[in-house]
């Protein structure tokens, strides 16, 4: 393929994947599917996970060079594919189709369904562009939709509150802080204090969006009071670590050590991946339990992404999607439960292994693959991670352990308390149905099939980390630095 | 030790390194079929189970058995192989799994004169206890989980033992704990097995911590995990090729990953209560396998603590104490599955003393011995009232107890106190509930409750009335 032809197909397939979802959103809204509202949305998102796949396919043939295109403002332009957005589009559209298939049915009428499907569309833009006035609009356009529907949840309203409080200051710091970093920006030599500013400013608002302590109320607190579709919909993307990827981390000098701005934002991430995962352990229902969990693992994947190593930056990688889909998995699966028996409990165990043994099958796998089991991504990603972090600073390996220890034994109990415990032998059975088992095995597949064959994805984050830190692939095999110094001196 | 290949996998590397293809092929094919045997049978009957259609009983028995005797098989080849050529390791490169930069994980298993003979022992009695369980477990529910989660045991036991670089250790190390957890807790309608199922998963993840940071810190070390890179020479004669600082750390850190699995003081109280798993893993597991992975991970890096002496020291102390605790404990017991557990403690506590001590293949006759007779006394244990009873009809009355006792020695007072010790199982698990547990489960529960009035105040309506001065936080 030519040049100009991938650039053609590059610009299309783009189009595309943020066209399907709205396509599907406005053919809901108007009506014309009437007997299944989630046939429309189904196929619209089926069609963007297609078309990511040929975004990824089209990357790799044009020998993974960044694609840009449009106009070019502070560092980045409208439309940018590179390693990390060819990896991250098929992620997030397997997220959004899933939560589509398994959302139970009495929940997905039109409004919810159209808010589900404009969210979508809003996130596979930010995940095409690295417009810093356009990532703003979009910050904009993936909040509202949460907002409205956990505003329209019964007894949503708190969590829609603390949620719009915390978005607010967010979207402001983030709008302010992009002004200040396009006038001045802080990453030529003659910066000023104006574009200084602006970085800090962008930094608290990557802090506040990615529910980093101590601004992570809203995390827990949106699992709790809104759908799990919605809170699923608006954390496992991860859009605030895109931004901090194409903001701040793509344009600090990391050939004299990483800016002050993602100091902080790593020590204050690995604070939280701890401290996320300690109140796991005592949360008393199974949503308190999976908003705790995604707040400490959302944090580690920030805590790896400001690291100096490009091993942390690809383990970061590899825990954003092996706990995204391994999360979303998990709510599901509480999803389903709870929409046929009610809110689920930790403080006593539930015995529902008898109700819903597939479900229970499906839960343990996924906590499995969040807790790093060998032959999972997340154990490619924590060994990647821990790696890296303790290469850098003993304290951050430490405290990555610690998390994932706490994770581990939070997910464990989590499950033995919702599954376990006496049953009715006459109480009633909750089949899995074939949808929700077309959307769980298809979360599960890469969890598994990417941890037993990690080589090509780490490759191609590797690339990408390389490409982000502006530094070259190193060989494989070559041992460290510290070694062939020490060789060579003997 | 010498390289072998296995063309068709890995042929480069294969290429590079092979010297005698004949022989070679044969030794690798013969590792692989031993790793893979459990391995395919977990992935036959599990997935089909996933998806709503699991094997008749029969079925199942038979895939698992299938597996672990083609493992025994292959495995008892292995050793005529080996011992044919004076036990000379064998190293198979299976590939590279990953790698970013300098930090490789590779696929590499080892053959030697420790882990074939190992192997061997665990795949046997794996398919022994499987046999077993077919007609144990008939018609229990979650017959097919306790077959699924044993051929779980089984890979993980097999990658462990084979393993030729920390990275495949550390992965079979994962997969039994976390099927052993799961096997604890088989019975997931008794409160009592979910409480112990979370408490020897939280030891086991504690400990984790050792075996993980010991894995960082070789990868930093030499730059790779392959054990070829760390020994050089053939078990039980090689020597390490760490810096002695070093190769202290990971020993220190390796004892500390070794408590939590073979159930060391101050790790132990997990043990008892994991006998509320079905008889036939409690055996496998607490009695024959999982109880010694402890053991078999310091008999692997024996080598390192020679360079190590705290660390020997510090194994010989808490294997004695352990010893010295269980035999203690163990004698209050009221229950047989309790009595056992504390007899394994202490046989492992002995084994670990041993292994501090330097011997090398003294532990390993130990472990081997003391796990087929306590396999076999915790298989026996549901039917020990009945061959009891077979005893005393053939004796024709009790046979009495007439054995002389240590304990008959001791002054009275001692004796009234070792007793109220042993009741308490030796204050451990008081010690760490009221010193540990406790007051870390106190703290994050406030805290949780502070996080919960903080986000009610953020999300009170602006319109709702303010609490009053005698109303509080409302």
């Amino acid at each position: 393929m030519t040049v100009a032809s991938i650039h053609a197909s590059m610009i299309i397939l783009i189009a595309v994947i943020v066209a399907a979802p709205l396509v599907a959103a406005a053919a809901v809204a108007v009506g014309m599917s009437r007997t299944s509202l989630r046939t429309p949305a189904a196929a619209g998102l089926a069609l963007s996970l297609v078309v990511s796949l040929g975004i990824t396919w089209l990357w790799h043939a044009s020998d993974g060079a960044a694609f840009e295109y449009g106009e070019r403002l502070g560092g980045g332009s409208l439309i940018h594919v590179d390693g990390i957005t060819s990896v991250l589009l098929p992620y997030v559209a397997v997220v959004e189709l899933a939560i589509i298939l398994v959302a139970p049915k009495r929940f997905l009428d039109a409004k919810a369904t159209v808010r589900s499907l404009l969210s979508a569309a809003a996130t596979f833009a930010v995940f095409s562009t690295a417009h810093p006035l356009a990532l703003v609009a979009l910050w904009i356009a993936t909040a509202v939709p949460t907002w409205m529907s956990t505003r329209g949840t019964p007894g949503g309203r708190p969590a829609a509150r603390v949620f719009a409080t915390a978005m607010l200051v967010a979207v402001v710091c983030f709008a302010v802080g992009t002004a200040l970093m396009i006038v001045d920006p802080p990453w030529e030599r003659n910066a000023g204090i104006a574009g200084n500013a602006g970085g800090w400013l962008v930094a608290l608002a990557v802090l506040i969006r990615k529910g980093i302590v101590p601004f992570h109320s809203w995390y827990p607190s949106l699992y709790s009071g809104a759908p799990m579709s919605t809170a699923l919909g608006a954390t496992m993307p991860q859009v605030a670590a895109y931004t901090a990827v194409r903001l701040l981390i793509g344009h600090a000098d990391h050939g004299d050590g990483v800016a002050m701005e993602l100091v902080v934002l790593s020590q204050l991430a690995l604070l939280t991946a701890v401290y996320g995962a300690a109140l796991a352990l005592v949360q008393r229902d199974l949503r308190g339990l999976i908003g705790t969990l995604a707040m400490s693992q959302s944090a580690m994947v920030l805590a790896g992404l400001a690291g100096k190593e490009p091993m942390e930056l690809n383990g970061a990688l590899c825990i954003w999607i092996s706990s995204g889909l391994a999360l979303t998995g998990i709510g599901l699966v509480a999803w389903s439960i709870e929409s046929r028996a009610g809110p689920l409990s930790l403080a006593t165990p539930q015995g529902r292994f008898r109700d819903a043994p597939a479900l229970a099958s499906f839960f343990l796998l996924f906590g499995l693959a969040v807790i790093g089991l060998p032959g999972t991504l997340s154990f490619v990603a924590d060994d990647l991670i821990v790696s890296g972090s303790l290469n850098e600073q003993l304290h951050a390996g430490l405290m990555t352990i610690a998390s994932t220890v706490l994770c581990a034994i939070a997910v464990l109990r989590g499950w033995f308390m919702v599954f376990g415990g006496p049953t009715a032998i006459d109480g009633p059975r909750h089949l899995i149905l074939p949808r929700e088992r077309v959307a769980m095995t298809g979360l599960l597949l890469p969890l598994f099939l990417l941890g037993l064959y990690p080589a090509p994805l780490v490759r191609s984050l590797e690339r990408a980390a390389g490409q982000l830190l502006g530094v070259p692939v190193e060989e494989a095999g070559n041992p460290p630095p510290s070694l062939q110094e020490s060789s060579s001196g003997s | 030790m010498n390289g072998w290949g296995i063309p068709g996998i890995t042929p480069r590397i294969a290429g590079a390194m092979v010297q005698d293809w004949g022989t070679h092929d044969l030794v690798a094919l013969l590792v692989v079929t031993q790793l893979f045997a459990p391995a395919a049978t977990l992935a036959a009957i599990g997935l089909p189970a996933l998806f709503g259609r699991p094997f008749g009983e029969r079925k199942t028995t038979r895939l698992v058995g299938a597996g672990f005797t083609i493992g025994f098989v292959a495995g008892l080849a292995m050793l005529v192989v080996l011992a044919a050529r004076g036990y000379a390791a064998e190293v198979v490169h299976l590939g590279t799994w990953f790698s970013v930069g300098h930090h490789q994980a590779t696929i590499e298993l080892v053959a030697d004169g420790l882990s074939v003979p190992y192997v061997c022992f665990s795949t046997g009695l794996c398919a022994l206890v499987n046999a077993f369980a077919g007609k144990y477990l008939h018609r229990e529910p979650g017959f097919t989980r306790f077959f699924v989660l044993l051929a779980l045991f089984g890979t993980g036991m097999n990658l462990m033992v084979l393993a030729g670089s920390i990275d495949v250790l550390f992965a079979g190390w994962e997969f039994l704990g976390i099927s052993s957890a799961l096997l604890i807790g088989f019975f997931h309608e008794r409160p009592n097995a979910l409480r112990a199922a979370v408490r020897a998963f939280t030891t086991y993840r504690i400990c984790d911590v050792g075996l993980l940071t010991a894995g960082v810190v070789i990868h930093r070390a030499v730059g790779s995990g392959d054990f070829d890179r760390l020994f050089d020479g053939t078990w039980p004669t090689e020597r390490c090729l760490l810096p002695a600082g070093t190769a202290v750390v990971v020993s220190l850190l390796l004892v500390f990953a070794a408590l939590g699995k073979s159930a060391q003081v101050p790790f132990s109280n997990w043990l008892p209560r994991a006998m509320e798993g079905p008889t036939p893993s409690s055996a496998i597991f607490y009695g024959a396998l999982s109880i010694h992975a402890g053991a078999y991970l310091l008999l692997r890096f024996e080598s390192l603590l020679d360079a190590a002496p705290i660390a020997r020291v510090l194994i010989v102390l808490i294997g004695a104490g352990t010893a010295l605790h269980a035999a203690v404990v163990g004698r209050v017991q009221t229950d047989l599955k309790s009595m056992l557990a504390y007899a394994s403690m202490m046989q492992a506590g002995i084994i670990f003393a041993e292994i501090g001590l330097g011997l090398r293949v003294v532990p390993l006759v130990h472990i081997v011995s003391h796990a087929v007779l306590r396999s076999l006394q915790i298989l026996r244990s549901p039917s020990a009232l009945h061959d009891r009873h077979e005893l005393e009809a053939a004796l024709g009355g009790h046979p009495g107890s007439g054995a002389w006792s240590l304990r008959e020695l001791l002054p009275a007072g001692v004796q009234r106190q070792l007793y109220r010790v042993a009741l308490d199982r030796g204050f451990e698990e008081m010690a760490i509930i009221r010193g540990v547990i406790n007051p870390v489960w106190t703290l994050l529960e406030r805290l949780a409750g502070l996080e919960k009035a903080w986000t009610d105040w953020l999300g009170r309506s602006p319109r709702s009335p303010r609490p009053g001065r005698d109303g509080g936080l409302g």
